[in-house]
């Protein structure tokens, strides 16, 4: 909201000689920060951030009463006598509960219609351009001087009567805007009785405008019932100056003088002579008194709090308040529809004697604290695992486009249940069944940059379509690619194979096979989802397992294996005839090289199978595990194997 | 060296033959020649060796000596043998020494060379600022609570008391699931606060009250930008208890943010508007950058507004089972990559989902 300084000032003399600065500070202290000072014609102009719940001081005169309660300082009275009312000129009838109350005066313009220039530098400073048309010019002035919206129609164009309703099905109307508007039958309309004439508390139709050939004008300034204005700015999208403060609450107690304001004001601009005025309906009651006991008060303020105090700063906010035995009771004043429970009572209490004032303590503890749950921890752990393992942690977006979500989801999981109704475009429709496409397009981008290698993980979930809506399974994606090594004199330069990331998972407690896939040359991937990982025991630390110190004794064996032989039946086949023989003193076996050459066997390849061979009670002999050894070379050669 | 020197004298021509003194005058100059082991044991060998050598030819020669001479002779031949084998023996000593001095060298390393380093990756700058506020609210007795991302309409509005007809609702700021019209993608952490204190109600009474921390992702319908992203990460803190009040609030967010920003960090309440606290307030903190004197990340006022909080609305107690006669709580939520913007002047947040590996090292780096 822009606000004029000077404007302020003229509501508020107390301000007069105040710091841009010491204004910025105190209206931050109310609650409405400044987000930009800029330098207006004569005032510097602030742009001030006003909350949701605020309709009431969206006006130099709403903000300047704000600042007045907390001041304790008095506002310059309105300079508009109260119109004498008369009987209707033309019949208002107020045919739905949304308009309580709708006051109107018919005046007659006089010759000129020129909107003075102080008035014009000021719509200027608000954003807006004079039009010079009187009524259109006056009436938006008094909206940012005052906060209440108001409208004059040319009352040459009305046919009959005023009636404000809910719009029929068909019923169109032509705003302001130029824009033809389909009408529903939630819309509240001002209509004659040829059909809508405006769109209550959101825009007038352009049929009915004010313009230089104006001569007649008919006012309007009313109370709309807010949740029934936003409804309309928003099935229009239609957000205007007046739709905002009728959508948050305007004031009904103003409507009246809202009308004399803008009647004196044609008077002085343009020579006008008021015919009539008159006004229909009433103001809605005053709102329910609000209990505050002393006691919340105080809890709230985390200090004493005299009940005086608080019923001072309250009745400067323009409430109604009695103080009797340990409570207040309070009516909020009618521009205040945002004071209902005690609770906010004691938000603008503690708002007008200043947040800082707030006394600073820690809570005492309402119990034992709870430990971090295992749904935290395992993510934080595992994560600072393979940074130290060299992989860098990223994030991406939980949605992607459905082309790339079908490269990797599963047939059981289909995209449609895990589609948005409302994307911000194709490529960011479906919550991705799988990290990968994201993980590929990180690793890509690193590589184009000129990385030599890339090692990146993420861990977030990953979607399932369910009949109840999309499941979430936090997941662990890793991606490995380009070259290792090759950076001292050491370590051999070499390309990432996919076993370095089996390594990975192995390492992780990984307790399945995993399929690591190849996303594109040389850039290999897995996913694991986090509940397929080992989690740490429960105890603090594990419970003692003996372990043997007699010696380990180790065997190679150097076998020819044909190439086309999975190693895994070979090492399940060798390792069970082992265990056989062997019994508990067997530890394990594996493949620790392979050799291919154009010396072997074509179609073979040397295998080095190493065993170990340790016994809980003794040491070993080389009788025994020789024994033992030919068993696994038996095993072997079954499997069409030979020694080496 | 030490000087060669022969009892009697050397020279004299009938006591030795001439090819052995001319074999004695050349001995240093070849000995010193000997540049390894081969050529010292031909050397040897031409001096002492068994057979042909210059000591075995006068061996020879004192078989045939007169007997009077004899006696002379032996000891000169001794002399001269013995000199010749304790020279050769250490030349030999040198020898083996600096073949010894070579192999170490050989297998010595250059401590100045490229060590092999092991390999190092990276935190995520973002999860690393929520491990952080994690750690920084534990010793307040702050656990971690998470919640989903798919959430309901009750959980992420109604539970909050934001009205039906609030503009969050609308299908231009939320995302909504096409098969199933009550899902949305939650637009806050605060969701979680409804789910917890559903579900742990009658525990919380029990207990005396509840306090944690919810960090998580949230999404927004905003394009991206570099102040935009439709997905970004809050973290959000709940306590409940009895009689908290706005001071309690202000000393805990006084305490995080010393611990976050350091012991000066000065820290300015403001009152504000979130439909799930009243009162509500936003809090700034003094510009870590500038320490208040103004520049570009405050904007030249001398504070960045890091929060909102408040105290919790009784609507939202009363929405979870929690009578709000008797329980009073307190609530805040912060955005993560803003203050992880704010705190390393990164200027465009897109950098953050981009995950260049030079970022992620130099921002997330490792604990």
């Amino acid at each position: 909201m822009r606000i004029e300084i000077k404007a302020l000032q003229q509501e508020l003399p107390a301000l007069l000689g105040q710091s841009t600065t010491a204004l910025c500070e105190l209206l931050a202290g109310l609650g409405f920060p400044v987000d930009a000072v800029e330098d207006g014609a004569g005032s510097p102009v602030l742009e001030v951030d006003v909350t949701a719940n605020r309709g009431d001081v969206m006006s130099h005169r709403g903000l300047a009463r704000d600042v007045a309660a907390r001041l304790d300082a008095s506002l310059t009275p309105l300079d508009a006598p109260a119109l004498s009312e008369g009987a209707a000129l033309l019949p208002v009838r107020l045919e739905d509960p949304a308009c309580w109350l709708y006051a109107t005066a018919l005046l007659e313009l006089g010759s000129s219609q020129a909107t003075p220039a102080a008035a014009q530098t000021f719509l200027n400073a608000m954003g807006s351009t004079a039009k010079n048309l009187a009524p259109v010019d006056a009436s938006n002035e008094l909206l940012h001087r005052n906060g209440h919206p108001t409208h004059a129609f040319d009352a040459d164009t009305l046919k009959g009567a005023i009636i404000v309703r809910r719009a029929k099905a068909g019923e169109k109307l032509v705003t302001l805007d130029g824009v033809e508007r389909a009408l529903t039958a939630d819309d509240l309309i001002i209509a004659d009785e040829s059909g809508p004439i405006a769109l209550a508390g959101v825009m007038g139709g352009d049929p009915t405008k004010v313009t230089p050939d104006t001569t007649r004008v008919l006012l309007e300034s009313a109370y709309f019932d807010p949740r029934t204005v936003r409804a309309m700015a928003r099935r229009h999208n239609l957000h205007t100056d007046a739709s905002h403060r009728f959508g948050r609450g305007a004031n009904p107690a103003f409507a009246r003088i809202g009308r004399d304001l803008l009647a004196k004001r044609l008077q002085d601009w343009a020579g006008a002579r008021l015919v009539g005025a008159w006004t229909a309906g009433d103001a809605p009651p005053a709102a329910k008194p609000i209990a505050c006991t002393q006691t919340l008060l105080e809890a709230v303020a985390g200090e004493a709090l005299p009940l005086a105090e608080a019923a001072d700063f309250l009745r400067r906010l323009g409430c109604l308040v009695t103080a009797d035995s340990g409570k207040l009771t309070v009516i909020p004043p009618s521009w205040r529809h945002d004071l209902s429970i005690p609770e906010d009572l004691a938000e603008e209490v503690l708002r007008l004697r200043g947040y800082d004032r707030i006394p600073s303590a820690l809570p005492p503890l309402e119990g034992h604290p709870d430990p971090l749950a295992q749904v935290y921890l395992q993510p934080r752990n595992l994560s600072r695992r393979l940074a130290n393992l060299g992989f860098h942690q990223t994030v991406t977006l939980g949605f992607i486009s459905p082309e790339l979500d079908a490269q990797f989801a599963t047939h059981d999981n289909p995209a449609v249940g895990r589609t948005l109704t409302n994307p911000l475009g194709m490529e960011y429709s479906v919550m991705r069944a799988s990290l990968l496409a994201s993980l590929r397009a990180a690793a890509e981008l690193n590589l184009r940059q000129g990385a030599k290698e890339v090692r990146l993980f993420e861990i977030a979930p990953v979607f399932f379509s369910g009949h109840q809506g999309p499941k979430e399974t936090m997941t662990l994606g890793l991606i490995w690619g380009g070259t290792l090594g090759g950076e001292d004199p050491l370590t051999k330069a070499r390309p990432v194979q996919p076993a370095d990331l089996l390594g990975i998972a192995r390492d992780l407690g990984c307790r399945d096979r995993v399929q690591v896939r190849e996303l594109s040359p040389g850039l290999f991937a897995l996913e694991i989802s986090l509940d397929d990982l080992e989690l740490p025991k429960d105890r603090v630390i594990p419970a003692f397992s003996p372990f043997s110190r007699f010696p380990a004794l180790e065997r190679d064996l150097s076998l020819l294996v044909d190439l086309d032989k999975p190693y895994r039946g070979l090492a399940e086949a060798m390792s069970m005839a082992v265990l056989m023989a062997a019994g508990e003193a067997f530890r394990d076996l594996h493949c620790v090289d392979i050799f291919r050459h154009k010396s072997l066997p074509e179609g073979r390849q040397a295998m080095l199978i190493r065993l170990r061979f340790q016994a809980h009670d003794r040491t070993l002999t080389s009788e025994e595990v020789d024994a033992w050894v030919a068993a696994a070379l038996t095993a072997a050669k079954a499997l069409g194997a030979e020694l080496r | 060296m030490r000087p060669f020197f022969v009892y009697g004298d050397p020279m004299e021509p009938n006591l030795l033959p001439i090819e052995s003194l001319e074999a004695q005058q050349n001995f240093p100059a070849s000995l010193a020649a000997c540049g390894d082991m081969d050529a010292l044991l031909r050397l040897k060998g031409a001096y002492i060796g068994r057979e042909g050598s210059h000591a075995a030819r006068l061996m020879d020669l004192l078989k045939t000596a007169p007997k009077e001479q004899k006696r002379e002779l032996g000891a000169v031949i001794n002399t001269l043998k013995n000199q010749w084998e304790e020279a050769l023996k250490a030349r030999q000593t040198e020898l083996e020494e600096a073949k010894k001095r070579r192999g170490a060298l050989a297998s010595s390393w250059d401590p100045d060379l490229p060590p092999p380093i092991p390999a190092r990756g990276a935190l995520h700058p973002l999860t690393r600022l929520v491990d952080r506020l994690v750690d920084v609210f534990r010793p307040l007795g702050y656990h971690v609570e998470e919640g989903p991302e798919v959430e309901t309409e009750a959980h992420n509005f109604d539970g909050l008391n934001i009205p039906q007809d609030h503009p969050a609702r609308s299908s231009a700021d939320t995302f909504y699931f096409a098969e199933h019209p009550e899902l949305l993608l939650r637009t806050h952490t605060s969701p979680v606060q409804v789910r917890v204190l559903k579900r742990l109600a009658p525990r919380i009474l029990a207990k005396g009250g509840i306090r944690f921390l919810a960090p998580g992702r949230v999404y927004r319908k905003d394009e991206i930008d570099p102040t935009h992203s439709p997905m970004f990460h809050q973290v959000e803190g709940l306590l409940v208890g009895r009689n908290i009040g706005m001071h309690h609030l202000k000393g805990t967010l006084e305490y995080a943010m010393k611990a976050l920003f350091g012991e000066d960090a000065d820290v300015r309440f403001r009152p504000s508007y979130f439909p799930f606290v009243e009162p509500g307030c936003e809090v700034d903190v003094r510009c870590p950058l500038c320490h208040g004197k103004g520049c570009r990340v405050c904007k030249g006022s001398g504070w960045v507004e890091l929060l909102g909080a408040g105290l919790v609305h009784p609507n939202v107690l009363a929405y979870a089972g929690i009578d709000p006669q008797v329980w009073s709580g307190f609530a805040f939520g912060m955005g993560v990559e803003r203050i992880a913007m704010m705190v390393s002047q990164t200027p465009d947040l897109r950098l953050f989902f981009e995950n260049d590996q030079r970022f992620l090292k130099v921002m997330g780096g490792l604990d």
